[in-house]
């Protein structure tokens, strides 16, 4: 009997514990302070849903951050919540049916997967609830469901990345190159709309730049990315643009598939398109020491910032990175929804992005976006 | 066996063949065959950097799957090594990173969380009779849940390799000059003999392979079971603590979320390795090498050229296939 209840007991304790960790999973809510401030602009207490993508990388603490000091601002009600791992699109859309139970004023949804969220969306579209896409956004969404966008023009941020690490030494590699040369693309997924543009804006501008010099392009691998890029896959090619994806997203995968890019003969320059691609190239690059800006070395091109990547581009390991402006991201996320929540007319917002190299890290411009 | 043995051949009769054990001797030569195969096909393959990388990425999943191979002596399975690893790693590096800690006070850390996991699976299984799939099963989504709130959902950042902070990442890949070597291997090795003897040669480890035999009877003749079963599961967490520092001294950052579906690496790994999955046989030695099959396909199938999905296909398929030779085995036995 004594042991009937001690079991009893451990088990409600097990599942209470299960209950808790499920229910605060990525809940970081930044509460009203400025609530009774009668200062604020909102006149009555607004309350905003905002689902993002998770916790895991830096870069979005730094989007909270943001979204937080605006709310304390503008004096509204913030919940910010995400998922686990950026895998977990299940629970996302777990979180965006709650947020709209919920029924906030407006929600602020970074969709991991359109069309996983599509069912979710009309609803709120019922309830006259308006939602605003920031970061990758919720693209493919029905005509008027997204009022506005915050978010990183991810592929004028793609091309960015393949303009500057063109002007400051692919031009002159491929210029030199006795015989094709390949160039990686190192993308976490094929469904999240934001890393699929980051990746095919790279790929379209490289070919472009290399059109212009005179160069024929092909691309291979990963096949969402050979079908939606504007490169034809041709055989003879001076620049083959290679594109790897992991079958998942662990540390383990995306390294050896730095590994194998940089192991073969023919490449001159890889580009990971976050942080995760990012981080995974300099764990790949740990056996085989290849990237530097030498001319018998690979180029390194990255994405977002993290500590890794900051450290990577300061010793050269990197030539140079793309990062985003997170905070203002979560800034302008926030006041995005105050307005449609008003019924002010809002449109899309473009945070920008800047390229940092060792040279100009520290400028104040580019470092308060960059996160640790 | 003895039907086996008397029927053998030239082969199965060989007193070193013997004293090895065949599935070792099939594992040893699957791995000799895809070395030469991925060698063959792929010059680059040949390079001793791809050596220290194969070695790179064991480290985290032989010590998983040293852990766990108890446990599925047992006659049980613990589904919490994945996420409890990545718990563990992330608890570690935050004292380290956030709370300015000592390196060896967050790797001590680690090995408690892992240890404090390894508890709670004992309590739940051999305390409350839990079905072993199921007690581990809500273990594993404690731990997932746990890493991301004791780190806020922070993905961490061990010291680097860099910095005088980084001294824990030689312990497994001593750097010097320009060349690398991969010390891990050799602390694996070195746990390896540690647990085999353990396992074979000491009271406690006969008891733990008893109970996967025939619990009951290994209870009627008096064998604290309770106690022995729970041991099992301690040693399971204690090694769960120590892949989490593997796994941050080999990969850049650790990623709350995570981890989950690693403990799968790991037990196909000693699934390979000759380990029963209804308990009662298993060798360390077994599991080690079947982790090396494991890490072997996953690092040599992309230098082949094969795309990511396939990579998997195959790895599925050599574990099927790994299984399946024991099952007939098993059955010609009976």
């Amino acid at each position: 009997m004594k042991k009937k209840v001690i079991s009893a007991l451990l088990c409600a304790a097990m599942i209470g514990t299960m209950v808790i960790g499920c229910g605060s999973k990525g809940d970081s809510s930044a509460s009203d302070k400025g609530g009774d401030d009668s200062s604020s602009k909102a006149k009555e207490d607004l309350s905003i849903e905002i689902v993002s993508k998770g916790f895991q990388h830096q870069y979005w603490q730094a989007v909270l951050k943001g979204s937080t000091q605006k709310a304390d601002e503008l004096g509204v009600k913030i919940n910010f919540v995400g998922p686990n791992s950026e895998s977990d699109i299940a629970d996302q859309v777990q979180m965006l049916q709650s947020a709209i139970n919920a029924q906030p004023d407006a929600i602020a949804l970074a969709a991991l997967d359109t069309e996983a969220c599509m069912d979710a969306i009309s609803q709120a579209q019922s309830s006259n609830i308006p939602i605003v896409g920031f970061d990758s956004g919720v693209p493919g969404a029905p005509e008027g469901a997204i009022v506005a966008n915050a978010s990183t023009d991810n592929y004028n941020a793609g091309e960015l990345a393949a303009e500057e690490g063109y002007k400051a030494a692919l031009k002159d590699r491929i210029a030199k190159a006795s015989g094709p040369v390949r160039i990686g693309v190192m993308a976490q997924d094929a469904t999240s709309e934001s890393i699929i543009n980051r990746g095919l804006g790279f790929i379209d501008k490289i070919a472009e730049l290399c059109d212009a010099d005179g160069k024929t392009v092909s691309i291979e691998g990963n096949d969402k990315y050979v079908s939606d890029a504007k490169v034809e896959k041709t055989d003879g090619a001076d620049v083959i643009i290679d594109v790897a994806v992991p079958a998942q997203v662990t540390s383990e995968l995306s390294s050896l598939d730095c590994q194998t890019l940089l192991n073969k003969k023919d490449t001159i320059a890889i580009y990971g398109s976050n942080q995760h691609s990012g981080e995974a190239m300099v764990t790949g690059n740990e056996n085989l020491n290849k990237f530097g800006s030498g001319d018998d070395q690979v180029i390194g091109i990255a994405f977002d910032s993290g500590e890794v990547i900051k450290n990577a581009v300061k010793t050269g390991e990197f030539i140079g990175a793309i990062t985003q402006a997170p905070v203002k991201m979560g800034e302008t996320v926030v006041d995005l929804c105050v307005k449609a929540a008003k019924g002010e007319d809002v449109s899309d917002v473009d945070t920008g992005c800047q390229w940092f190299t060792a040279d100009n890290m520290d400028d104040e411009e580019i470092a308060q976006n960059l996160y640790d | 066996m003895g039907k086996n043995e008397k029927k053998g051949n030239v082969f199965t009769n060989n007193p070193l063949v013997r004293a090895i054990g065949t599935q070792k001797i099939v594992v040893v030569l699957v791995i000799i065959l895809l070395a030469l195969l991925f060698s063959i096909m792929s010059p680059s393959f040949r390079k001793y950097a791809t050596v220290v990388s194969i070695f790179d990425y064991s480290y985290y999943i032989s010590f998983m799957a040293i852990g766990v191979t108890f446990a599925l002596i047992t006659g049980g399975v613990d589904l919490s090594i994945g996420t409890g690893m990545i718990a563990s790693g992330l608890v570690g590096g935050y004292l380290i990173t956030h709370q300015g800690m000592p390196v060896i006070v967050g790797m001590l850390a680690s090995i408690v969380l892992g240890l404090l996991f390894g508890l709670f699976n004992a309590l739940l299984i051999a305390v409350l009779d839990l079905p072993p799939f199921i007690g581990t099963l809500g273990t594993m989504m404690v731990a997932r849940g746990l890493g991301s709130i004791l780190t806020g959902g922070m993905s961490i950042t061990w010291p680097a390799a860099s910095v005088p902070q980084g001294w824990f990442r030689s312990i497994f890949k001593l750097t010097i000059g320009n060349v690398k070597f991969p010390l891990g291997f050799i602390i694996v090795i070195l746990v390896v003999i540690i647990m085999s003897t353990f396992l074979n040669r000491s009271r406690p480890g006969r008891y733990i392979i008893a109970i996967g035999s025939n619990k009951e009877a290994t209870r009627l003749s008096g064998i604290n079971v309770v106690k022995w079963q729970s041991l099992a599961y301690i040693i399971s967490g204690l090694f769960t603590g120590i892949a989490g520092i593997a796994y941050a001294a080999t990969f850049q950052a650790v990623a709350p979320g995570t981890g989950a579906g690693l403990e799968l690496d790991a037990i196909a790994g000693a699934i390979i390795g000759g380990t029963s999955m209804t308990g009662g046989y298993g060798t360390i030695a077994g599991t080690l090498l079947g982790v090396f099959v494991m890490s072997l396909l996953k690092t040599g199938l992309p230098f082949i050229g094969l795309q990511a999905n396939w990579q998997q296909i195959i790895t599925g398929l050599v574990l099927i296939i790994a299984v399946l030779i024991d099952v007939l085995k098993n059955s010609k036995r009976a």
